[in-house]
């Protein structure tokens, strides 16, 4: 209130010229997870304490209100659905065309699935279970299924990766690779192709029509190192020859590879980080939907190259000032059709959601 | 209701009885020990006739509320809240106290006066209160002080907490004996610039009260939208053009001018920034309630810089409306329906450059109302039309309790139940379970004009005479234990205001009585071949064999005892095998002694 030159004043009165709509939000548990449900709709998950709320939360109808924004006055999100998981959740995915959401714990060896629900009622239910084969403090790592009967590619280690059917709990393909390196991450390319990433930096490319996996470890592998990676596809019925991976480690290696060509990445780049091996847990590495090869990096602090734009909202809450530490973002989405609209959401609890002005093309 | 001014063991609550299932207005009926109390008397802003006041023949239909209500209680100014008190004091008819906070009762008025000016003059509405009645109605008002007990009468108290959300806003502890129930009004529990969070202690009431209109939201910070205000303004000025805020005389006013000053100051901006004179006439006034009213913390910050001396902000001349270049001028009254406002509006509204900000609620009728509609033409007096190109925000600033905020107000209080009022039932089934499951209490969702009862257990607290103590101690089983109940014996007296358990010896010293001892005796007719003695003994033997828990002498000089009952038989000369058994037990063993009887009756087994 007073004119002074708090840090976090000056960056809020800055935010006029550097963002175009500016939102932020506390919930009440921070979430791991943001996972789009709908054109409006996303889903958030507690990971602290052991009984989490999953949410399905609708974003400010504001950001929809086009010309009549100024008349439009709810800038708040709405609790739409929530329901309760006994353990602390790692992972949600949404299957597309449906209501359902899948979700992996850090405590038990079960793949959890859920009904979000409609009109009728707001709570979340769930509605079976997938059995897995082991329990990971991790979680295990989930994706989606991209063909019309909804399914599931689920696995914590590579030798485990597999494809269960989420009605009838039927596994529909196993990866037949004996490795016992931890999942990354995992993603369908299209109905049939898919790609995972190890921890270690490897990538394997399969197709549940051909029980064979093809593995590209990389040139030069160093250990200790967690990698990250991202999928960009043109859509989600991709060939390969449309996608582009970029993989992320924790000391900063940056590439990108095209699927047709995993073997040798077309373009390196150092990114000058933090190097906290304790912080590698929220590293996320994700590409623009809209924006033409644009790549969005959270979890990890970045000094050079200087990146298009720094969303530093996190730190200058009002909460951050009062903590010991400042919060970490733990993971953050871009939305599906507004160019450079992105939620991120961090430790400390806090939801954000903005939309950056590029000083060049913007002015 | 008219028949259930009893005392029970709960009390019910009835909310917003009325038309309308979405939120309009708030009226809360509680009854609790006997006395019924009506929380808050607004008016539902969205309709035109009489369904905008609450139905008052819910509580009785024979008019006057005085009899049937010990007091009403309004918990802060927003018309939703107070709107139809005018209506119910004066046109229904109630004329015992009023309770609110002094800021409410300074501000109620001047609002309700506004409101009826609208309503009448310009909608030319006839079923209305007056001017007169207003003022007639806040005759009745008993002004509250933070955290002070007020006794309505012997026996119900009430408390007032801060609540932020508005200047005076109260929430208020309703207690009649040891029954207590907490009703929030409106509230928030983030703190706001000038407001503070609200704050209650631990005092466990038996029914939370909340509104739950935003309980399923989750609210976009203050600094946000303090940030979008600065953008508009801003770039309206950078493009040469004029800002018009209408305000409410007292409220968010100075909240935004602080706002704006700090921020011309820190980019060094040019465009003057005019205050109306209006505002600054009232300014003094409620800066005084102000400051009483707020915290200390509050209250230092505002006093380091005098509220009311700008740098930026200039008093305005209507001259000033037009002058050529940008400007932002904060001018009375709020809804843009009439006086100065709206004379710059109508100045301003042709040019696409300028902008009104709406900094909140219009009641309908008002051009505010209009342009917040998106209305682009407006029917002036003398059938002239103004359109309207300037661009039009609407920006709400007012702070209230989201689901994170309901749960932390309930970590404070404690209560052992809750009730959410103003939401949809279907839409918070996954609040109420977590409050349910959160805090292990039952969380009700009446819908408007539903009854919910609410079962309390209220501790009657007694003292025990130590001998009494002593003797159950020495009976043995478990140690007393505040958390496992015990049934003992023992008589309670209760004299002038107090609750004694003493022993019955006790009692009847103390009362001067002595203690009737009470027999039955009964004769049982039996054939019976044996001498009286053997008759004895088989019967001794036969009670064994069938009472086998029970302790049974067989006395020699000719008795049979079972616990305290006494059994003897004796015969005539003349009929020797005609057996008499006389049967005699005490009171206290009157089950056992006629299960006996009766067990004799069906004779001795051979």
């Amino acid at each position: 209130m007073d004119i002074s030159s708090d840090e976090s004043d000056d960056w809020f009165i800055e935010s006029l010229n550097t963002y175009k709509d500016l939102h932020v939000f506390q919930l009440e548990h921070p979430t791991k997870v943001i996972e789009w449900t709908g054109d409006k709709n996303i889903c958030v998950a507690g990971y602290t304490g052991s009984r989490s709320e999953i949410l399905e939360l609708l974003l400010p109808l504001k950001l929809y209100a086009g010309e009549n924004q100024g008349l439009c006055a709810e800038r708040d999100f709405k609790v739409q659905h929530g329901g309760f998981s006994e353990e602390p959740i790692e992972s949600l995915i949404h299957i597309s065309g449906t209501r359902c959401v899948v979700t992996s714990g850090s405590s038990s060896s079960t793949l959890q699935i859920w009904d979000i629900g409609g009109d009728d009622s707001d709570v979340i239910k769930r509605t079976g279970v997938i059995n897995l084969k082991s329990t990971s403090v991790k979680g295990c790592k989930i994706a989606p299924g991209l063909t019309d009967e909804p399914a599931v590619l689920h696995g914590s280690c590579i030798s485990e990766v597999q494809l269960t059917e989420i009605a009838t709990g039927r596994v529909l393909y196993t990866v037949a690779k004996e490795s016992s390196d931890s999942v990354s991450g995992l993603q369908f390319v299209n109905a049939c192709v898919f790609l995972i990433c190890a921890s270690d930096g490897t990538l394997f490319m399969g197709d549940t029509r051909d029980p064979s996996t093809c593995h590209y470890p990389l040139e030069d592998s160093k250990s200790g190192l967690h990698w990250a990676f991202g999928l960009r596809s043109d859509s989600s019925q991709s060939e390969p020859s449309g996608c582009t991976v970029a993989r992320l480690s924790s000391s900063g290696h940056m590439l990108l590879s095209d699927l047709r060509n995993l073997q040798s990445p077309f373009c390196q780049t150092q990114l000058n980080v933090q190097h906290d091996a304790s912080k590698n847990d929220f590293l996320n590495v994700s590409w623009a939907p809209v924006l033409d090869r644009c790549l969005s990096v959270s979890g990890k602090k970045c000094s050079s190259p200087q990146p298009v734009f720094s969303h530093r909202g996190h730190e200058m809450s009002d909460e951050a000032k009062y903590s010991g530490s400042p919060p970490v973002v733990t993971t953050h989405s871009w939305h599906q059709s507004r160019p450079k609209t992105i939620l991120s959401v961090a430790t400390d609890g806090s939801l954000h959601v903005w939309d950056w002005v590029d000083k060049i093309t913007d002015r | 209701m008219e028949s259930q001014k009893s005392a029970a063991a709960g009390f019910w609550v009835a909310a917003s009885f009325g038309a309308g299932q979405d939120v309009g207005r708030s009226c809360i009926l509680v009854s609790i020990g006997g006395k019924n109390i009506m929380l808050d008397c607004g008016m539902h802003m969205g309709y035109n006739d009489d369904r905008r006041f609450p139905d008052f023949s819910y509580i009785t239909q024979n008019g006057r509320l005085t009899e049937f209500l010990d007091c009403v209680i309004i918990s802060h100014f927003h018309l939703d809240h107070c709107g139809a008190l005018p209506y119910m004091s004066e046109m229904v008819g109630y004329d015992g106290p009023i309770y609110m906070t002094h800021p409410t009762k300074a501000i109620c008025p001047i609002l309700l006066e506004d409101f009826r000016k609208i309503t009448v003059d310009k909608k030319g509405e006839t079923n209305f209160f007056t001017s007169q009645m207003i003022k007639d109605c806040m005759k009745k008002v008993v002004p509250l002080n933070l955290h002070q007990t007020v006794q309505v009468d012997e026996e119900l108290e009430i408390k007032a907490y801060y609540a932020g959300h508005v200047l005076g806003a109260a929430m208020v502890q309703i207690k009649v004996g040891s029954e207590s129930v907490v009703y929030t009004g409106d509230y928030n529990m983030t703190p706001d610039r000038h407001l503070g969070a609200a704050w209650i202690d631990k005092c466990r009431p038996d029914l939370l009260i909340s509104e739950s209109t935003y309980a399923t939201t989750i609210r976009d910070s203050k600094r946000c939208r303090e940030r979008d205000f600065l953008k508009k303004v801003h770039e309206t000025v950078e493009r040469g053009g004029k800002v018009l805020i209408p305000v409410f005389a007292l409220g968010r006013a100075q909240e935004l001018c602080i706002l704006l000053e700090t921020f011309w100051e820190r980019m060094n901006l040019k465009a003057p920034i005019y205050f109306s004179t209006g505002l600054t006439e009232k300014a003094n006034h409620y800066y005084k309630l102000f400051i009483t009213w707020t915290n200390q913390k509050i209250r230092k910050t505002f006093v380091q810089r005098n509220m009311f001396e700008f740098k930026h902000i200039k008093a305005f001349d209507r001259s000033y409306a037009d002058n050529p270049g940008p400007m932002v001028v904060f001018a009375t009254p709020g809804m843009l329906h009439a006086g100065q406002s709206l004379l710059i509006f109508k100045k301003w509204a042709g040019n696409e450059k300028n902008m009104v900000i709406m900094p909140g609620y219009c009641v309908q009728g008002t051009v505010g109302h209009k342009i917040l509609n998106g209305q682009k033409k407006l029917e002036m007096e003398g059938r002239a039309t103004l359109d309207v190109k300037l661009q039009v925000e609407y920006m709400s600033f007012s702070a209230h309790a989201d689901a994170k905020g309901i749960m932390q107000l309930i970590r404070m209080a404690e209560p052992r139940n809750m009730l959410l009022v103003h939401g949809e039932a279907k839409k918070m089934e996954f609040l109420k379970d977590k409050i349910e499951q959160e805090f292990s209490i039952s969380c009700y969702m009446p819908a408007n004009g539903e009854t919910t009862s609410i079962v309390t257990n209220p501790s009657v607290p007694v003292d025990i005479s130590l001998n009494l103590l002593k003797r159950e101690m020495a009976l043995g089983g478990p140690l007393p234990d505040a958390k496992r109940p015990r049934t003992m014996h023992g008589t309670l007296i209760m004299k002038d205001n107090s609750l004694r358990l003493v022993s019955p010896e006790q009692a009847l010293k103390e009362l001067g009585l002595s203690e009737h001892q009470l027999r039955f005796t009964c004769r049982v007719q039996l054939h019976d071949p044996h001498s009286d003695n053997d008759t004895l003994g088989r019967i001794y033997t036969h009670l064994k064999s069938v009472l086998k828990t029970y302790s049974i002498q067989h006395v020699p000089d000719g008795t049979v005892i079972v616990e305290s009952i006494v059994i003897k038989v004796t015969s005539s000369a003349e009929e020797p095998n005609l057996k008499v058994i006389l049967l005699s037990w005490s009171y206290q063993d009157e089950e056992l002694g006629s299960f006996l009887s009766t067990l004799l009756k069906k004779g001795l087994p051979s």
